[in-house]
């Protein structure tokens, strides 16, 4: 369980967390979703203790998460982490030395399905192949909260097809707490259970994907049927074009009439509206 | 304690260059004369290198591969227990088997000059293995201190005692009455009893700065 209370980070004058107040409480895959510089990696790597905040706490199973806690429970894992320049297999065998609850086998069978070379050093390893080694690393700790952050950068389509893959085994095999950054927003929907969207420091939506799937359409018509049909709604976002508008909604339907058109938002179109941005855009 | 030990074993291994380094130094160190250095001293240089390695290149590698920092404490404590331990075994031994060979009239091992040598050679060997100990935890901790401001205080501190005790003759006895405490010690007890004190003192304060480190 991840326990988050008004947590804030300040790096100097600039404020990357806002007061953020969030509690996971079940197993299950959870993508973190933002734009750059919303404060993901921030995020991830207070829960992991990897460095302090500023205000506020952050709680791991009951156990207060500082750079002074010796031992978090948390597996939290960067793009371009460094290893040792050690053979794949080598690696492995060290990471399941040093975690007590380390599943080799599991690490093992990833290496294998992604025709990782057990014999080669990890520095002759190609971007998307030192990601897979340290994704595998930290997917086989067994670590009650497991984060990753942008693992799938430098995958190809193949490999990021058998990255969501093995995270849904990894978790069928361990129920935990895993949580996913990332920008390719559409691929992970079928492997992620709920959506965490960070903007701006602050934790802009936190549901269920099929919350998305059920209260998340646009509504376009002329703006005096749309405006009439959206008037005690949720709106998150709009679009004019002409003397049509599209408006976007994060609430139950209005009822379909010949002047109005209803669609289901896309998983991307919706953190659009809900992140506020297009273009660089203010709304 | 089986992560503590891999973690041991990984610190150990990828300490390479400190070993060849030491190693060519040791074996391919010269001098000539009537009073020449023993190449065991050289063996030192291992106990200088090691914190180095540890606190720059270890650090960050064990903690992606996930081990915890508590690991990471004890094992960086235990090796250089063993490592303290090794050093003083192969420096007595050369100071035993080696030294005597030379044909120089003197051979100066850094066991003689500290006095250890008063007390016996096993107990030399054991008063040299606590001040390594002591040797590379104060690294240890002065190293992991650099990134922080309280580390560049620690540095201009020492500089600065250096620079002022030692010119100064009042204060030079001073800065002379803790080398022969901590060093220049031929009190085998007293001697062990400081070094195993100011290793505990170091190793609290590397914790305190280990619990401060961001990655």
């Amino acid at each position: 369980m991840i326990a988050l209370k008004q947590v804030t980070k300040q790096y100097g004058q600039s404020t990357v967390l806002k007061n953020i107040t969030l509690s996971i409480d079940e197993p299950g895959i959870y993508c973190l979703l933002g734009r750059n510089g919303a404060g993901k990696t921030t995020l991830l790597k207070s829960v992991a203790g990897y460095q302090n905040i500023t205000n506020g706490t952050i709680q791991v199973d009951g156990k207060l998460i500082t750079t002074s806690t010796l031992d978090t429970g948390v597996s939290y894992i960067e793009n371009f982490a460094k290893h040792f320049n050690l053979p794949v297999r080598k690696l492995l065998q060290i990471a399941s030395e040093v975690n007590p609850n380390y599943d080799y086998e599991f690490a093992y069978e990833m290496m294998e399905r992604f025709e990782l070379d057990g014999k080669k050093k990890f520095n002759h390893l190609s971007l998307g192949m030192k990601t897979m080694v340290s994704t595998i690393i930290c997917l086989a700790s067994n670590k009650s909260v497991v984060l990753l952050d942008e693992p799938v950068l430098g995958f190809d389509a193949i490999m990021r097809v058998e990255f969501y893959d093995m995270l849904t085994e990894s978790f069928r095999k361990h129920p935990r707490i895993i949580i996913v950054s990332t920008h390719i927003i559409e691929e992970i929907a079928k492997t992620i259970q709920k959506l965490i969207i960070l903007d701006k420091g602050s934790v802009r939506f936190f549901d269920t994907l099929q919350s998305v799937e059920t209260k998340a359409f646009s509504i376009s018509g002329l703006q005096k049927d749309v405006e009439v049909a959206t008037q005690n709604l949720n709106v998150i976002g709009q679009d004019t074009v002409g003397g049509l508008v599209t408006t976007y909604i994060f609430d139950n339907p209005p009822e379909q009439t010949a002047s109005l058109e209803i669609h289901p938002l896309s998983l991307q179109d919706f953190f659009i509206q809900m992140v506020g941005h297009k273009g660089g855009a203010a709304r | 304690m089986k992560a503590t030990f891999a973690i041991v074993k990984r610190l150990l291994a990828s300490n390479k260059i400190s070993f060849i380094i030491t190693a060519l130094v040791v074996l391919c160190a010269t001098s000539s004369g009537d009073v020449v250095l023993s190449n065991g001293n050289y063996t030192w240089l291992l106990a200088v290198m090691t914190p180095f390695f540890f606190v720059f290149y270890d650090y960050t590698k064990l903690m992606h591969l996930g081990a915890s920092k508590r690991d990471y404490f004890f094992g960086c404590l235990i090796s250089y227990g063993v490592l303290a331990l090794g050093i003083s075994l192969i420096n007595t031994l050369i100071h035993l088997l080696i030294d005597p060979v030379y044909p120089a009239q003197a051979v100066i091992n850094m066991m003689d000059v500290c006095k250890w040598t008063e007390n016996g050679i096993i107990i030399a060997g054991v008063q040299q293995m606590f001040f390594l100990l002591l040797v590379m935890i104060f690294l240890h901790v002065l190293l992991s201190t650099q990134p922080h401001w309280y580390g560049w205080l620690t540095d201009a501190i020492l500089v600065a005692i250096i620079c002022i005790f030692t010119p100064i003759a009042a204060l030079r006895g001073i800065l002379s009455v803790f080398f022969q405490i901590i060093m220049l010690n031929g009190n085998a007890l007293l001697h062990m009893g400081i070094c195993l004190l100011l290793s505990a003192a170091l190793s609290f304060a590397g914790l305190l700065v280990l619990k401060r480190k961001t990655l």
